[in-house]
């Protein structure tokens, strides 16, 4: 019986006609044997729950480096910086650019954008948002010598000019249709320095107190933020980095809020407490296979799509995934406007996979004998999940004669030899793919690292020339029909497999309201969110 | 003793030595480039070429490493790659709270194990010595990232007297520091009652019983002094463990402390932070092994400064 399992079973409800006297006997016999020091501890069982408080509490799975918008990398940076700064444009559910400081933008020609500033806006510490604002943060990430790791993003901004204090206008070197994808990047006022731990105040709506490193980060709401204050007026965002200690967090209401950090075994526990709420939609983070194709037997494509098709990825999403994860034929989120919807999936077919096997000159040497038409090794990091993905691939692989040997390595080990082409299959998730121009990063032949991330080696000639063609054209409608055909030929020659984009969990307090679970895991609509009243529950959970 | 104490600490000046040897080369062979993961692969090669310039990352090995142990004197431990921070001001940050975890898990192991070591020991063969063994043996047996969820299972949820995770020196730290203590505590006790056992039956025991000297006495004042020494060497010792333990106790409780620094430091191959940690670490447990030699010798006058 593994740990969560333990967790789920300690946790149920005891019968009802022992509960009560077994339960009693159960704490009276623990608080006698307590150690002294434990008795000379305030209990404080009083204590109000945050909710109670009118406090919500998110945690997240780790902490963030650093919380300055112009250098943040790290997930969990980005996340409090949803709720912090306040960018130019940001992006709605269905992942399409909205205004967010600046109320309207245009592009006159492909090399120019302009955007209009709202009326009136203001920083956390009451200084005014212009236009010389936003050029700073843009030319400050541009200046080599801070060191930004966004400044490549902005490699085609040639000029960026503030003509009144209301407008801003990027002029680029060149055509780049994803750069208004670019522009969801916090304001910082003008002339803020770096300092790691005490970041630049933002215009979002809620205004950062205190942060701790490792510790957790206090904010309150912004009542001079332009879309109004935000209903709930502290939020405090608790780092914790072991999955069974946020769920009892949450079973505890000292967490009321998390999303993706909850065990997909312990969720049934979540939702028989009356407290809680499970919710789910689409995720846009994409797993995958990549095979490498500078390996002899790999570099065939009936190999690969051997592989892919001995692969009942519906099965894993049953069993691993507790059917919180949607099968995807492309690396791009399933919602996104540039997915081709008639895309064919490779089906689960194994005696398919046998004969393609048999094609390419690697026949079962015995049969139904333990000697292996091929042997592939298979590098994972050392995520327990994946463990677990690759050892039942491992398996559903070895029926069709490929003997795959599994290496789980430290993150940083995995990542330095898949980058340096040291592999034959690994596998990864694509995280927070914003624009179809990941086909230029992940596939270009010039893209291979370090210019990219083309692990594989894959190089086509009618590939490169759509994503070069489809990074500067501006016709939304073009691209659309550039990037279906990019699709196409990938899933035609199967450089890599997608695999399933895992749903978006979200287990709250049934009191919270208001939050719009987005593809993109943005905490952007905590500012909408309210503590509604609803009539009280029994608690399975501790008493406070 | 201020000699024995000057030649104690030049002696331990090889030893952080070799620990910061070894851990420079050590962190600069693991794969993984520091530059690759900060500015991620979009970034472009040029952009990553200045970068490895920025961090001085271009230079050859050793005057890499010349640099590092030019700083130390200076207490110039380089700058953190993932935050920019001086790496000194990021432990300084987290230490307070890995040594309140470390000093009161050891408190809690030395309470615990002086009473219940002493009482198997003058009650060998009784009931009070099978329960202590047996006590023992399951809290060496229950691994810390098992106790501490059911530690927060019992007195959190269950209970409901005690927060799951968070940081203070007050209800927060209960749980971590029963979960650290716990397998020290179970350690000490075998200890304290094998090496009580032992003194018990020596001659000067005897003697004193047979002069009058209450049985009570003779333990508590004669031979459970003598029986320390041991126990506080292996409390010096162990408190390196404790430290290394406190990695995961710390990820459990999701309590700021070095150990979670340093697991994030070794992730992002930022080569200044796992250094600078791994330096203080040895720093520490150099001056606590010190420190316990110098106690051993007030325990027991035989032990000359030498």
């Amino acid at each position: 019986m593994d740990l969560t399992t333990g967790l789920r079973r300690f946790l149920a409800p005891a019968p009802s006609f022992t509960g009560g006297r077994a339960a009693n006997r159960t704490r009276r016999a623990l608080i006698a044997v307590l150690p002294v020091f434990l008795a000379a501890v305030p209990w404080g069982c009083a204590q109000k729950l945050p909710i109670d408080e009118g406090r919500m509490v998110i945690a997240l799975p780790g902490a963030p480096v650093n919380v300055d918008p112009r250098v943040a990398t790290d997930a969990y940076g980005e996340q409090v910086l949803q709720m912090t700064h306040a960018s130019l444009v940001g992006r709605d559910a269905a992942g399409e650019m909205i205004p967010d400081l600046a109320e309207r933008w245009e592009s006159p020609d492909p090399l120019t954008y302009v955007f209009r500033l709202r009326p009136g806006l203001r920083f956390h510490d009451g200084r005014p948002l212009t236009s010389a604002d936003a050029r700073f943060t843009f030319a400050w990430i541009l200046d080599a010598a801070n060191r930004s790791p966004h400044r490549g993003l902005y490699r085609n901004v040639a000029a960026i000019e503030t003509p009144d204090p209301r407008t801003v206008v990027f002029r680029l070197t060149e055509p780049f249709a994803p750069f208004l994808s670019t522009m969801v990047r916090g304001i910082v006022p003008a002339g803020s320095r770096a300092r790691g731990y005490a970041p630049p105040a933002g215009a979002g709506p809620y205004r950062l107190d205190d942060l701790s490193p490792d510790g957790e980060a206090v904010l309150s709401a912004f009542d001079g933020y332009y879309g109004g204050p935000p209903a709930i007026r502290e939020v405090t965002v608790k780092f914790i980095p072991d999955s069974n200690v946020r769920f009892l967090e949450l079973r505890m209401g000292s967490v009321n809020f998390v999303l993706n950090g909850v065990d997909p075994d312990l969720l049934p526990a979540a939702e028989e407490a009356g407290r809680l709420v499970v919710g789910e939609g689409p995720g846009g983070n994409v797993t995958y296979l990549g095979f490498n194709l500078r390996d002899r037997a790999l570099s065939d494509a009936r190999v690969r799509r051997a592989i892919a098709m001995a692969i009942d990825r519906e099965a894993i999403v049953r069993t691993i995934w507790k059917g919180r994860a949607d099968l995807v034929t492309s690396i791009l989120p399933p919602g996104s406007w540039a997915a081709d919807p008639d895309l064919p999936a490779t089906l689960f077919d194994p005696a398919r996979a046998r004969r393609l096997l048999d094609e390419a000159g690697f026949p079962d040497p015995d049969g139904e004998g333990p000697l292996p038409r091929l042997r592939l090794t298979y590098k994972t990091s050392q995520n327990e999940v994946r463990r677990r993905v690759a050892t039942v691939i491992q398996d559903q692989l070895r029926r069709v004669g490929v003997s795959v040997e599994i290496q789980s390595l430290e993150w940083g080990t995995f990542f330095s030899d898949i980058k340096r082409g040291s592999f034959q299959i690994y596998s990864l998730t694509w995280v927070g793919i914003a624009d179809p121009d990941i086909f230029h990063l992940a596939f270009h032949s010039r893209s291979v690292p370090p210019d990219g991330a083309n692990r594989g080696g894959y190089s086509d000639a009618e590939l490169d020339r759509l994503t070069d063609a489809a990074r500067r054209e501006s016709s939304r409608e073009k691209r659309r029909a550039m990037y279906r055909r990019v699709q196409r030929i990938l899933a035609r020659d199967l450089p890599v497999v997608p695999l399933w984009a895992g749903r978006n969990v979200l287990v709250r307090d049934r009191r919270l309201a208001g939050f719009l679970l987005t593809p993109d895991e943005s905490y952007s609509s905590v500012r909408g969110m309210r503590i509604v009243s609803l009539p009280p529950t029994p608690s399975i959970g501790g008493r406070r | 003793m201020r000699g024995y104490l000057l030649g104690r600490l030049l002696r331990t000046l090889p030893v952080v030595f070799g620990v910061v040897t070894v851990v420079f080369l050590l962190i600069h062979l693991l794969p993984g480039d520091p530059v690759e993961i900060m500015l991620g692969e979009s970034a472009a090669p040029a952009q990553k070429e200045e970068l490895r310039r920025e961090l001085r990352l271009d230079r050859p090995i050793l005057a890499q490493y010349g640099t590092y142990l030019a700083g130390i004197p200076r207490g110039d431990l380089g700058v953190s790659f993932r935050s920019g921070e001086p790496v000194l001001g990021e432990i300084a940050r987290r230490i307070p709270a890995t040594f309140l975890l470390a000093a009161t898990s050891i408190s809690v192991a030395v309470l615990v194990a002086l009473p219940l070591g002493v009482l198997a020991a003058v009650r060998r063969g009784k009931g009070a010595d099978y329960l202590s063994g047996i006590g023992a043996m399951l809290s060496l047996s229950v691994p810390n990232f098992l106790l501490g969820p059911l530690l927060v299972l019992l007195f959190s949820v269950r209970l409901g007297l005690l927060p799951v995770s968070g940081y203070g020196a007050g209800r927060p730290l209960v749980l971590p520091a029963v979960t650290l203590g716990t397998g020290m505590a179970a350690l000490l006790t075998r200890m304290v009652r094998a090496t009580l056992l032992e003194e018990l039956r020596k001659e000067y025991v005897t003697a004193a019983i047979a002069r009058g000297l209450p049985y009570r006495s003779a333990v508590a004042r004669h031979a459970l002094r003598n029986a320390l020494v041991p126990v506080v060497t292996a409390l010096g010792l162990s408190f390196g463990a404790v430290l290394a333990g406190s990695v995961i106790t710390e990820t459990i409780f999701s309590w700021p402390g070095i150990g979670r620094l340093l697991i994030q430091a070794i992730d992002a191959r930022d080569y200044p932070l796992v250094q600078g940690c791994v330096l203080v670490i040895a720093l520490f447990t150099v001056a606590v092994n010190l420190a316990t030699d110098i106690l051993c010798a007030r325990l027991d006058p035989r032990i000359r400064y030498e």
